[in-house]
């Protein structure tokens, strides 16, 4: 498919002016809603010359950037909805005893406590995308989000392309606001003293938000010339109007946009949401809009699970060619791919019994050399993969050593 | 006996494409059940005797039944006829005037008329207009609620161009000739027809143009022109027989308008245990008890429950876990526990753990002290528009606002005419064509749409934050706004805030402005301004003045900033005193304003905010009655009501292209869909309700609904939309919506809506289980718990089902064998059968298309038996207790923004009980939640710790 946006930018000065800078190590999250169907997902052998399954066939021309991980398991919480603690629960591995008021663990996220070091130096902090089609109000927002900062604090994705563009690269967009930022942090302050607890902590969340944008607005205008001599088109499509895949690519294409120009190191792109009962067209991949919720719970059907496969596999293959984008775009003597590790995952390994045992995880790129790619790893049964959220935490520069329910690290990733 | 329409029965050949067949429209199908009537007797007898429960029987039918009432309402109960709930009567519906400009049909030339600049004498300001030329008529009926004698007064106009006119009631035989010429534009004398015989039902009435005076001018040359004001209708016999009945003259100050029956009922229903002088059991019974019956399955060890009555040794654990103590009394209460098929308890054994548990959970309450606060929240992007619209006088919303649904081109929501109009011209923002409108002020973009709790609304603090993104919005959002190019001609305050004062010396300009930011910053704020804070601003007006030297771009600066404050988006209470304290006046008159208008407080509420005499309970019911005629609380249809319906869920309802084409405007047109008109139907009945102040069960069984023509085909006709092939079969922009009298009860209410049928179904066949799950959730506010991990799948269309000699019923018990799954869909599932006689768009029929019989009978809660959807509305309405309830938790849970807990029943308990009183009276329901303590204090959240 044509790529306008990424195109404009192979022989932009400033990709050039990029590729001169140091390249950075960056994280990307791509999330698929529902999880997998199993038998087609896992393969019977490990190592370098591991046979790839039907689902991963896709992988094929890039499986020696990929490093496939299985058995990896998060904590299932009892008494909470399945797929809302898939979503929410999936990059916090947060445990049963870690319940929000409204019932779900909701722990700060690994992007995001990444992000409190890796963002010190970026435009924006972190990125949070997604591609939820879905235009009336099914499920709340702990199926729609798969980025937090803490309890009730959801860092809130964009769906729409074209504002995500403007952010990033309308420097118009980012108006120096200083005095009015005085002004209303000076309010804050004089309501904090009048407020519970419960309520300062919903404040401190606005004076929070405050000074991130200020720093934004003062790091975005310091790369003001770099920005403008980006200058990538802008989506003229109305996501609406867009296919499936389109929707993907485009949103896929402004997040390696702004981990390559360097407006951010941390990013994640929501496929879709979870559960969110309503019907769907995948242009192309399928003739009548898809139930891919109640598909996951019919899957034990010949039928149905065959259709699932196919939505796996279309899934599989828009990450290859988010993969191959960034493996196009040269930095230094490697990719953006090369410093990248840019994962596919989703929070339930597979939907029909809500299971999070061996969820599907793979790991394109060799985030600046950290990954050991080229490989499928096979660990012993009941790993967390809170493991791998410290793993790359570690890659990425940031010493955690225990979250959620870690034991350990990853040993291919250092 | 038929309770069909004519038109429904009829029998043309079924569109392939309608899972209709032709023997689906025959008045045989509907009373399968009269057989099964004594059934019914029987058993809820045997009920009221063995639980003592207590329906109203009144006799208080104001309407003399026709035939088919009588016939369709000869139950073995008769209860009472909501429809007679006439709350808020402005005096002319009072007075049973019609007006000319609303209670008749408007079509063809007629039209509404202002008549303000010819005087004040005209009733509601206004008259029906029409014209024509000699030979012409204008036909149009009206409606008599009740057969009888009655005196018909018409009141017309008379101007220089209006003619001679034959005034027809053909069913009266009534024939009258008037001269409508004078030189002035005056009311012309009353006409009066005494002692006219009366059916019930619609009234023709034509006048036929017939000549003119000499003297008369032509209108447009060529024709003349007639106005009539109103119609009287003065009932002289039958008399009203039930004081109750007599609805025009109902007290509005309805709290003290008791009956015997609503306080019998009252004693029981709002009594959540109901045995309260029974013997309670002492710890060790409660122990004998649960290891009878529920130890089995609820115990520690269990796969198949979380809940359990034996953590580790302890087995009296659970005695202070309310949420537990609170399902496990309800459950009880209602049958829904012990499964079926499961050892039972008697009656005696039920009854008393079921008041032992109250108490239990009633001395937990109380020695506790649970109550839940009201968490910090911001607005959510629809308050937002509405705040900013009213802090700034502007004309209409600030930017496209797709959830609120109702797209109006000519005001009709004025609640206090107490008359919602018989015709409704609508289009649907939400799904129609070029309904959003794409830029309201340039350049001005919401920030994105705040979803729904589970079950809940959207409103709730824990889900509502400020994230650096919506920070960036707020910001935007601001400078936007104020520096829109249509924003001066907008905004309402342009001359008293923006423009610049007229002696232009130096402190005089800062004077005026410093008056002017601290009276908008206590608008804004919706507190008293301290003067530090008025430096602020004042300092920053300044500054911006000196830099633009511009007095009104500095003043709009000043306004994009308090636009962004965190005293502005946020509904934040003081707890700088102790627990369990008065709100203050402002902070009550935001809950308010958030509530009825989700909006900010206006200037009159704010002056009782700031005096603090909205402190008093009376004061505050005034003013709440006062905020419930003003025209904004239509968001209490566009952002409550859309939102407990879930309405939203049509959005993306997709019926199957092929099997239901008709579902969509043509092919290769997928997103016009019909959904749209079915949307508005609900929304305009909540509308009526709210205008009328009628009794909040019409939302269950109602004798009337809004309909555009071709909603009422896709009711009605075998082929829907007649003849029109795959080309824009029905509109996809604006709408006219018409009041049509409902003669059959299987329509009517919001739970047999096409719109609600076709949310709940999947592509290819109905969905009972969402449809109970919805019936759970939204109208006897029992949401169902979330699904097992393991659920069963079931074929996607129900021919495939069907092709194995099964209907759907059948092949869904098939699957919930298990005791885990049975005991919640026993539950859940009858509330889906019920409706199975409506296929997956909303379409009756009577059998599926196989021919295999619908099997729609059940019990709710356990006890209510019925074998047809009337029968099942009939339940509701003789229990209105469980509605009302329902609704009253709904709504409270939504003036409050967070979830109800087991320490708000006793404020539910109070608000049911007053809507009893009132047999359901719409402002009750809001008054009452006005007044209760949990909308007036303040709960600091120590108190949490303890509920959750």
């Amino acid at each position: 498919m044509a790529l306008p946006l990424l195109e404009s930018m192979q022989h932009s000065s400033a990709a050039q002016a990029a590729r001169q800078a140091s390249h950075p190590r960056r994280l990307a999250f791509f999330y698929i809603p529902n999880g997998v169907v199993q038998s087609a997902w896992n393969m019977p052998d490990v190592g370098r010359d591991y046979t790839l399954s039907p689902t991963l066939k896709p992988i094929e021309s890039v499986r020696e950037n990929m490093l496939v991980l299985s058995n990896l398991d998060r904590i299932k919480v009892a008494g909470t909805d399945g797929h809302a603690q898939a979503s929410t629960c999936w990059l916090s591995s947060a445990a049963p005893d870690e319940l929000s008021p409204a019932g779900y663990p909701l722990k700060r996220t690994i992007d995001q406590i990444i992000a409190d070091k890796a963002g010190l130096r970026t435009s924006f902090r972190s990125l949070e995308l997604s591609c939820n089609p879905y235009e009336d109000n099914r499920e709340s927002i702990y199926f729609d989000n798969i980025s937090w900062f803490g309890h009730g604090h959801v860092a809130r994705s964009l769906r729409d392309p074209a504002e995500v563009f403007n952010r990033l690269f309308r420097i118009e967009e980012h108006v120096n606001s200083s005095s009015v930022l005085d002004l209303v942090m000076e309010d804050a302050k004089n309501l904090q003293p009048q407020l519970s607890k419960l309520d300062q902590h919903k404040l401190a969340e606005y004076t929070e938000a405050v000074r991130t944008v200020e720093q934004q607005i003062t790091r975005v205008r310091r790369r003001q010339n770099d920005i403008a001599k980006l200058n990538p088109k802008t989506p003229i499509k109305p996501w609406q109007a867009m296919r499936r895949d389109e929707f993907i690519q485009v949103m896929g294409d402004l997040m390696i946009l702004a981990l390559q120009s360097d407006l951010t190191r941390v990013a994640t792109l929501m496929t879709g949401p979870e559960r969110w009962g309503s019907p769907l067209n995948v242009e192309g991949w399928f003739d009548k809009p898809i139930q891919h919720h109640s598909w996951t719970h019919g899957q034990h059907n010949e039928a149905i699970r065959k259709q699932l496969e196919k939505l796996d596999r279309f899934h599989v293959e828009q990450f290859v060619q988010l993969v191959k984008k960034m493996g196009a775009i040269s930095e230094g003597d490697g990719t953006l791919l090369d410093n990248t590790a840019f994962m596919l995952g989703s929070g339930l390994s597979s939907g029909e019994h809500h299971v999070c045992n061996n969820l599907p995880t793979l790991i394109a790129g060799r985030c600046g050399g950290a990954i050991q790619t080229g490989q499928h790893v096979r660990y012993a049964e009941g790993t967390p993969i809170a493991n791998l959220w410290c793993s790359l935490a570690k890659a990425m520069g940031v010493d955690r050593n225990r979250l959620g329910d870690s034991t350990g690290l990853i040993n291919e990733i250092s | 006996m038929s309770l069909l329409t004519p038109q429904m029965d009829n029998s043309l050949p079924a569109d392939p494409g309608i899972s209709a067949s032709p023997s689906d429209r025959t008045p045989r199908d509907l009373m399968p059940a009269n057989p099964k009537r004594p059934q019914l007797l029987a058993c809820l007898l045997a009920l009221a005797l063995t639980v003592g429960l207590a329906y109203p029987r009144t006799e208080a039918n104001q309407v003399p039944p026709t035939e088919e009432q009588t016939e369709s309402r000869q139950g073995p109960t008769k209860f009472f006829d909501y429809h007679q709930v006439r709350g808020r009567q402005s005096q002319r519906v009072a007075s049973g005037k019609l007006e000319g400009e609303l209670d008749f049909s408007l079509q063809g030339r007629s039209r509404m008329q202002g008549m303000t600049p010819f005087g004040p004498q005209w009733s509601n300001n206004a008259h029906l207009l029409w014209d024509g030329v000699i030979g012409d008529s204008m036909k149009s009926s009206f409606e008599v609620e009740s057969s009888g004698i009655y005196d018909v007064s018409i009141q017309l106009t008379l101007a220089g161009d209006y003619g001679i006119f034959r005034m027809t009631l053909p069913q009266s035989s009534i024939t009258k000739e008037i001269d409508l010429y004078s030189t002035r534009v005056e009311l012309a004398p009353m006409v009066v027809l005494k002692d006219l015989k009366l059916e019930s039902g619609p009234q023709i009435i034509e006048f036929e143009l017939i000549g003119a005076n000499p003297k008369a001018r032509k209108y447009q040359n060529r024709g003349y022109l007639m106005g009539l004001d109103y119609l009287q209708l003065t009932r002289k016999s039958p008399e009203p027989t039930n004081p109750a009945s007599a609805a025009p003259t109902q007290s509005k100050t309805t709290f003290q308008n008791k009956t015997k029956e609503t306080q019998d009922l009252k004693s029981d229903a709002t009594n959540t245990n109901g045995a309260k002088h029974k013997q309670e059991l002492t710890p060790q019974e409660i122990s004998n008890f649960t290891k009878t019956f529920c130890t089995d399955c609820h115990h520690a060890e269990s796969e198949e429950t979380d809940i359990n009555f034996v953590i580790s040794s302890d087995d009296q654990a659970w005695h202070q876990d309310p949420m537990l103590l609170r399902q496990a009394r309800n459950e009880l209460k209602d049958h829904e526990m012990p499964p079926e098929g499961s050892d039972q308890p008697s009656t005696e054994q039920r009854s008393a753990m079921v008041s032992t548990l109250n108490s239990m959970l009633s001395d937990y309450v109380r020695s506790n002290q649970v109550a839940s606060p009201t968490a910090m929240r911001r607005m959510t992007r629809y308050e937002y528009n509405n705040a900013v619209r009213d802090l700034l006088h502007l004309r209409g919303d600030i930017y496209p606002l797709p959830e609120k649904t109702l797209r109006a081109f000519a005001p009709y929501f004025e609640p206090s005419k107490g008359h919602s109009p018989r015709a409704i011209l609508v289009g649907n923002r939400t799904l129609g064509k070029n309904q959003v409108e794409r830029q309201i002020l340039t350049g001005v973009n919401p920030f994105a749409i705040d979803l729904q709790a589970e079950a809940g609304f959207n409103n709730r603090g824990e889900d509502l934050g400020v994230s650096p993104i919506l920070l960036e919005s707020l910001l935007r959002l601001g400078r936007s706004i104020v520096h829109s190019p249509e924003f001066d001609g907008y905004c309402g305050l342009t001359d008293s805030l923006f423009s610049e004062p007229e002696q232009q010396d130096q402190k005089n300009t800062l004077d005026v402005a410093r008056e002017r930011i601290s009276r908008l910053l206590e608008r804004a704020f919706r507190a008293p301004i301290d003067a530090s804070t008025i430096n602020r601003y004042h300092a920053y007006f300044e500054a911006r003045q000196n830099e633009t030297k511009n007095f009104r771009t500095a003043m709009k600066d000043v306004v994009a900033a308090i636009l962004a404050s965190p005293r502005f988006v946020y509904l934040a209470e003081s707890a700088t005193a102790s627990d369990g304290k008065l709100l203050g006046g402002y902070e009550i008159a935001t809950r308010l304003s958030i509530f009825l208008w989700s909006s900010i407080p206006d200037e009159e509420l704010l002056k009782t905010a700031r005096d603090g005499t909205l402190l008093d309970p009376e004061i505050l019911d005034a003013q709440t009655q006062r905020m419930l005629v003003d025209p904004k609380c239509h968001a209490l249809t566009q952002n409550f009501a859309r939102q407990w319906l879930r309405l939203d869920q049509l959005v993306t309802a997709v019926p199957d292209f092929d099997r239901f084409p008709r579902y969509y405007s043509r092919i290769g047109c997928e997103q016009w869909k019909f959904g749209l008109q079915m949307m508005v139907e609900p929304l305009l009945l909540f509308d009526s309700i709210v205008m009328e102040d009628r009794s909040i069960m019409l939302l269950i069984d109602c004798n009337y609904s809004y309909r555009s023509d071709e909603l009422q085909s896709w009711y009605e006709d075998v082929v829907p939309f007649g003849d029109r092939e795959n080309r824009n079969r029905f509109n996809t922009n604006r709408q006219q919506y018409t009041r049509r009298k409902l003669t059959d009860r299987r329509e009517g209410g919001v739970i047999t809506s096409a719109a609600t049928m076709t949310m709940t179904s999947s592509p290819l066949r109905t969905n009972p289980i969402t449809r109970g799950a919805w019936v759970a959730t939204v109208i006897l506010n029992r949401p169902p718990p979330p699904p097992p991990d393991t659920v069963p799948p079931i074929e996607a269309d129900d021919r495939d089902i069907e092709s194995s000699g099964l209907t759907l019923r059948q092949r869904l018990t098939q699957h919930q064998k298990s005791a885990q799954c049975a005991a919640c869909h026993s539950q859940i599932d009858p509330l889906g059968f019920v409706l199975e006689n409506y296929d997956a768009v909303g379409r009756w029929r009577s059998s599926y298309t196989s021919g295999l019989d619908i099997d729609s009978s059940g019990e709710l809660l356990g006890k209510l038996k019925f074998t047809n959807i009337i029968e099942f509305k009939d339940a509701l309405l003789q229990h209105p207790e469980l509605f009302m309830r329902a609704f009253a938790e709904h709504m409270l849970s939504y003036a409050l923004g967070r979830e109800l807990t087991v320490a708000d029943e006793s404020t539910v308990d109070t608000i049911l009980q007053g809507t009893l009183e009132t047999n359901g009276q719409f402002t009750t329901v809001i008054r009452e939640i006005v007044q209760s303590q949990a909308f007036r204090y303040y709960v600091d959240e120590s108190a949490v710790q303890a509920t959750r």
